[in-house]
Parts: structure tokens; sequence; C-alpha cells
């Protein structure tokens, strides 16, 4: 109907998403604010480009496609990459620290912060295969590279978690 | 599988990403090696920690003015800049891959038929095919090619000759 021209068709169509779509954003940006405008630019260029929306596709995935693509441009253009990695390695293990008396909320803010510690591809990859949960197909359509390249960076990715999860926060068990 | 083998595919294993093959090897592996069976249980349970920390985060939402604001700008800018694209026509019907593509064809056949459709005729040099009969006398000549070109600014011509095995002549004014 939305690609009819009935624009009112389009919220209908995209509020199921409006969770996820900003969820990603934040993940990938580890902003708020950002990833606000990165959601709301992802659905202004949904909306925009919606002809172009292959049906075959999940419609889920083409909306993270945008936003995705919109946070890496967001943020080679602020120049965050090179100021949070590094600070990542600074503030990691400050938060780690089980005798300073943080909550769970600051642990988990510390290990989420580690995404910060990867590369912008890599935290793409660990985003979209292991926190969305899409496949490994899905990811590299997604991110628009090969199925190869996702497993490679999702394999450093996950290497370079496990071994600063291991060395800052020693005292984690699973589920905790 | 060795150690080594083993420790390279823990990552993509402790995700379930590994083939089914790949899989069952390592599994076998790890069943019977304790040092990688040890480091590939904390490499899980340090990423499951860290799914779990994800999953339990609290990641912002819209509000409901929020979100009708931002349907009503995108439905309302979308759609003056779609009325502008029906306007200039629609888009492009083809995918850029098959206009590239066509545009490489047609270039290509330009490029051979000024190959080798015959000799062009260049300043002081008769290249041109006069008759039948002079194909068998000079047949020499009909292998030359000839490029010209010509400077819009100052009219200066720079024509360069190749022969049929395409090995350059000389330039000339």
């Amino acid at each position: 109907m939305v690609l009819a021209g009935r624009a009112e068709a389009f919220a209908p169509l995209v509020t199921p998403y409006r969770g996820p779509v900003l969820a990603l954003a934040f993940r990938l940006t580890r902003d708020r604010e950002v990833a606000r405008e990165v959601a709301q630019e992802a659905f202004l260029k949904a909306y925009r480009s919606l002809r172009r929306f292959d049906v075959r596709r999940p419609f889920r995935n083409w909306l993270f496609q945008i936003a995705a693509n919109e946070a890496r441009d967001r943020l080679r253009e602020r120049g965050r990459e090179q100021a949070a990695l590094r600070d990542a390695a600074d503030r990691a293990p400050a938060a780690a620290d089980p005798e300073a008396g943080q909550d769970r909320k600051e642990l988990r803010a510390g290990l989420l912060g580690l995404l910060e510690a990867l590369s912008p591809r890599e935290r793409e990859v660990v985003v979209l295969r292991d926190l969305e949960e899409l496949d490994i197909r899905e990811t590299s359509r997604v991110l628009g590279c090969s199925a190869v390249a996702v497993r490679v960076h999702l394999s450093r990715a996950r290497r370079k978690l496990g071994d600063l999860i291991q060395r800052d926060f020693p005292h984690l068990e699973e589920g905790r | 599988m060795t150690c080594r083998k083993a420790r390279k595919l823990m990552p993509l294993a402790a995700g379930e990403d590994l083939g089914p093959r790949r899989a069952r090897a390592f599994r076998a592996h790890v069943g019977a090696c304790p040092g990688c069976r040890k480091e590939f249980e904390a490499l899980r349970a340090a990423l499951g920690a860290f799914r779990t920390a994800a999953k339990k985060e609290r990641v912002p939402d819209w509000t409901e003015g929020e979100w009708k604001a931002l349907m009503v700008r995108a439905t309302a800018g979308g759609r003056t800049e779609r009325d502008a694209e029906e306007r200039a026509g629609g888009p492009a019907p083809w995918p850029r891959w098959a206009v590239a593509s066509a545009l490489g064809a047609l270039l290509g056949v330009v490029v051979l038929s000024v190959l080798f459709k015959g000799p062009v005729t260049g300043p002081g040099r008769t290249t041109a095919n006069t008759g039948p009969g002079l194909e068998a006398a000079a047949p020499r000549e009909q292998d030359v090619v000839s490029v010209t070109m010509v400077s819009r600014e100052t009219g200066l011509q720079v024509v360069w000759f190749f022969d049929k095995t395409f090995d350059y002549e000389g330039v000339k004014q």
C-alpha cells in the first residue's frame, strides 16, 4: 500500500520495528542521542527508498541495513571511533573492579562498553549476529559483505571480547 | 584436529556458527582435550555473560509524541521527494549493474568498430580504400590504423598511427 503511494500506511508498517531499530542504533553508537538521530534518519530514508525494497527479504533486516549504514556514517563523521578506542581500554577495567562497590547496572554498562574496543565492523557483526540474532547470511546482506568476511570479523570480535572479559571481569559467570 | 586449529575455531563454535562437519570435528577434539575444553568453556561463559548483559540493558525508546512527529515528518518529506521523482519520470527502471554492463558493451562495440573498420585517413598519409583492385596492390596501407585527437582550445591535432599488430609508429602534427 505504501508502494502504491499511500503514505498513511507507512506508520503501521514500521511501528513494530521502532524499538528494534532504535536499540540497534544505540548498540552500534553507544550514545542515546546519536542513536535517536540515526534511527530517525533510518526511518526517513526507509520511506524514501521503499521502492528499492526487495520484498523477498525480511523488512526488519532491510531497516537494520539502513540503520547500520547510517550509524557507520554518523560515527565516521563525528570521528568518535578513535576517541572510543582510546577510552575503552581505560574505562572497562575501572568498571570491572568488584571492590569498587558498583552494582549490576554498572557492571552491565562496563561489559557492553567493551563493544567500543572493537573495530566498527567487528562491532556491527557482534551486534547483528549475537545481540540481534541474525544468521550469518542475513548479517552479511545487512552489512553488504560476504559471509566469509562476517565469519572472520565475528571470530576476531568474539576472541577480543572473550579475552577482555576474562581479563577485566574474571569474577563473572554466565547469566549473572 | 590439532589444538591450534581448535583454538582458532573456538569463537565461531561458541556461537554455533561452524558448519556441521567442522562442528563435529571440533566437538570430538574438545571432548578429548581437557586444555581446549577448559579454554572453550571459559570463552563461552564470557560471551554468554556479554549477551546476558546486553539483553538486560535498558535501551532508549520513543515517546508516542516523538514517534508520531517522526512519522509525519517521514511521510510529508518523503512524499515531496517521491512526487518530484515521479515528475522527473520516475526512478531508473534498470539496476545499476545492468546500466553499467550496457554502457560497457556499447563502448566495446564502438572501440572495436573504430579499430577494425579499416584505416582512417591521417594527414600526409593515404589510407582510404579507393576500390577493390587497390586492396591487393597496397595491402600494407590497409593494415594501418590512426587515431586523431584535436585540442578544442588550440586546434592542435595529434595523430597516432598503429600497424595491424598495434605497434605504435609515431606522432605527427
